[in-house]
């Protein structure tokens, strides 16, 4: 490979890993919850916020200004709001149509407000939705550290997250707060989506959140191999799309989307070869056991 | 896993044979010049000629207000000795972006490497005062479709023989040469256009976005009404009545789409008020005729003709 593209492609690998190493882990949670359309439903209320923001005169207009990341930052944690309220209602509405509806609307506000701002408002589509290649260091940096507090957090208190994704009605019966927990999931997430967006883009976020968990799910029954496996595929999987990405010359991106997929079809076709090596009755028959 | 080891192989044989490409150049070593639109790279290489060597990035059939960048285009941008941009905001989506990643001094915002090819040419649309809701859908810098008024063409053109001099003083005689070559086939272009296009001066047009304004101020060609002022942003159904009002109205039939829009809406119009839907090319590269900025012109102007004899039974 050209040793040239590799100096610019250090950002973007970079970013990829880290963006990989947070929502892995998250994806986890969103998976064993339920809710998996939830990042693309606060991305696009996130995006919302932004493009009210931008079409405000007194933000500035310009959709990199600090206003706009607030704005937008302020309509994820309404969305975090409303998705913690979701949660233990007795009406049998489920959580992901509240989610859909949530996505759909506010996709369509998007399209509404857009079509009564001054100007030439198309592309603003495009700035406030990232693309991978184009990340730069400051951002690099500076999104690893916010990732590194939220993971700290989530860290801290990974029992009672854990605990409320997996099994919320024992949680409850503890008397834990469930609309508080959720909140703090939801916001917390919220953060990190609204910003892994902005640099990487929706799909791309979509597939990182997802598609690891789904990966660990298919070789084991436990949280901490889940993990693992989690890990290792988003790490492996994004230098592989950067790879393809290059060498084919393909948007980055989409080859990484693109890269999940075929290692996912690999993985399940794998899986019946590890099974009857025993590994996936041995983590069954232990969770039955504990 | 091993399987996946022997795929690396060639793959990676691909990329030492891809990455192989460039040491070919020496002391007299061709500028390496990178357009964003095949119309200005089609420009660069008139002028140019074999003292250039010109990459255009978004394809004449991309909307060049959305492109997806590609690692190449790094690459390319990060070598380049002269960076050729539209400007008035159209690349505004991807391009600043990859001139911070490229880290080459040369081709930023004000180096030497990097031409506004907008600067010298004649805008239209652009607002005067403050922009409000009211004038609808206006560039703020203006429309930033100018390229498709010959005499435009000709003025990027003198800007990139400016600017290339100046990269290269050695070569000024063949730039100017090359630039002189352009102009008279150029004018002579013109006229046979004038002459194909002198039937239909006034008629009546709609197009889908605002992207030919200059062209059909240079043929003489009213725009009466535009399909979706906003792209992307599905018109109001209020609009699209008053549209087919104001087609029957005044007689005209022809609606003007991109090759990158859908042609439903604009079919559906035109089925209302026994009109046509024609698609031209915005670019060169747009469709396959168009291999130059000059065919480019040959191609739509043609079209263009005989669509209005057609609907307007001249």
């Amino acid at each position: 490979m050209d040793p040239a593209i590799l100096q610019f492609l250090a950002a973007p690998i970079v970013a990829s890993l880290i963006i990989a190493g947070i929502h892995a882990y998250l994806g986890l949670h969103v998976v064993e919850r339920g809710v998996i359309f939830v990042d693309l439903s606060l991305a696009q209320i996130a995006s919302l916020g932004a493009t009210i923001a931008v079409l405000v005169p007194a933000l500035g207009g310009d959709p990199h200004s600090p206003g706009v990341y607030w704005m937008s930052l302020g309509f994820t944690i309404i969305g975090a709001l409303i998705f913690s309220m979701i949660r233990g209602h007795e009406a049998n509405v489920p959580q992901e149509a509240i989610i859909g509806i949530t996505y759909a609307v506010a996709s369509a506000a998007v399209i509404v407000v857009m079509s009564k701002a001054p100007g030439e408002s198309e592309h603003l589509k495009d700035m406030l939705v990232g693309n991978i290649l184009s990340v730069q260091w400051p951002e690099v940096w500076t999104t690893g550290a916010l990732y590194a507090v939220i993971g700290l957090f989530h860290y801290v208190f990974r029992h009672r997250f854990l605990q409320i994704s997996v099994d919320a009605k024992a949680a409850a019966a503890q008397g834990v707060s469930l609309r508080l927990w959720d909140f703090l999931f939801y916001a917390s997430f919220g953060f990190v989506v609204t910003r892994s967006v902005a640099i990487a883009g929706v799909l791309l976020v979509f597939c990182y959140l997802i598609v690891p968990s789904v990966g660990g799910i298919l070789f084991s029954d436990r949280i901490g191999p889940r993990l693992a496996i989690g890990w290792i595929m988003g790490t492996v999987v994004s230098m592989l799309g950067m790879y393809f990405s290059v060498v084919f010359d393909l948007p980055t991106g989409a080859a990484i989307v693109c890269t999940f997929g075929i290692v996912l079809i690999l993985m399940a076709a794998v899986r019946p070869l590890v099974r009857r090596n025993g590994v996936v009755a041995a983590t069954a028959s232990s969770r039955d056991a504990a | 896993m091993k399987p996946m080891k022997k795929l690396f192989i060639p793959f990676f044989a691909i990329a030492l044979a891809m990455s192989y490409a460039p040491p070919g150049r020496t002391a007299t070593a061709a500028l390496r010049v990178v357009a964003t639109t095949e119309d200005l790279g089609s420009l660069a290489n008139e002028v140019g000629g074999d003292r250039v060597t010109v990459v255009s990035l978004a394809k004449g059939y991309q909307d060049p207000h959305q492109v997806d960048p590609k690692p190449s285009f790094i690459l390319e941008i990060s070598r380049a000795d002269l960076l050729i941009a539209v400007g008035r905001e159209l690349e505004i989506g991807w391009l600043p972006a990859l001139q911070a990643s490229s880290r080459n001094a040369k081709i930023q915002v004000g180096g030497p490497g990097f031409l506004d090819a907008s600067q010298n040419v004649r805008i239209l649309e652009i607002p005067t005062g403050q922009i409000t809701r009211a004038m609808g859908d206006v560039h703020p810098q203006g429309n930033p479709h100018y390229w498709l008024d010959p005499a435009n063409g000709r003025r990027i053109a003198q800007a990139i023989r400016d600017r290339l001099t100046q990269l290269a003083p050695a070569d000024k005689a063949y730039f100017d040469q090359r630039y002189a070559d352009f102009d008279k086939r150029l004018a002579a272009a013109e006229q046979r256009w004038d002459a194909t296009m002198a039937p239909y001066k006034g008629a009546q047009i709609v197009t889908y976005h605002r992207s030919w304004p200059n062209f059909m101020e240079r043929f003489g060609l009213q725009v009466m009404g535009y399909v979706e002022p906003k792209p992307g942003i599905p018109a109001p159904p209020a609009h699209i009545i008053d549209l087919i009002g104001e087609m029957k109205r005044s007689g005209a039939r022809l609606i003007i789409v991109e090759p990158y829009w859908s042609l439903k809406t604009p079919q559906s119009i035109a089925s209302q008020t026994g009109g046509q839907v024609l698609v031209l090319a915005p670019s060169v590269g747009g469709v396959k005729e168009a291999t130059d900025y000059i065919k480019l012109f040959d191609y739509d102007v043609s079209q263009l003709a005989s669509a209005l004899k057609q609907t307007s039974g001249k």
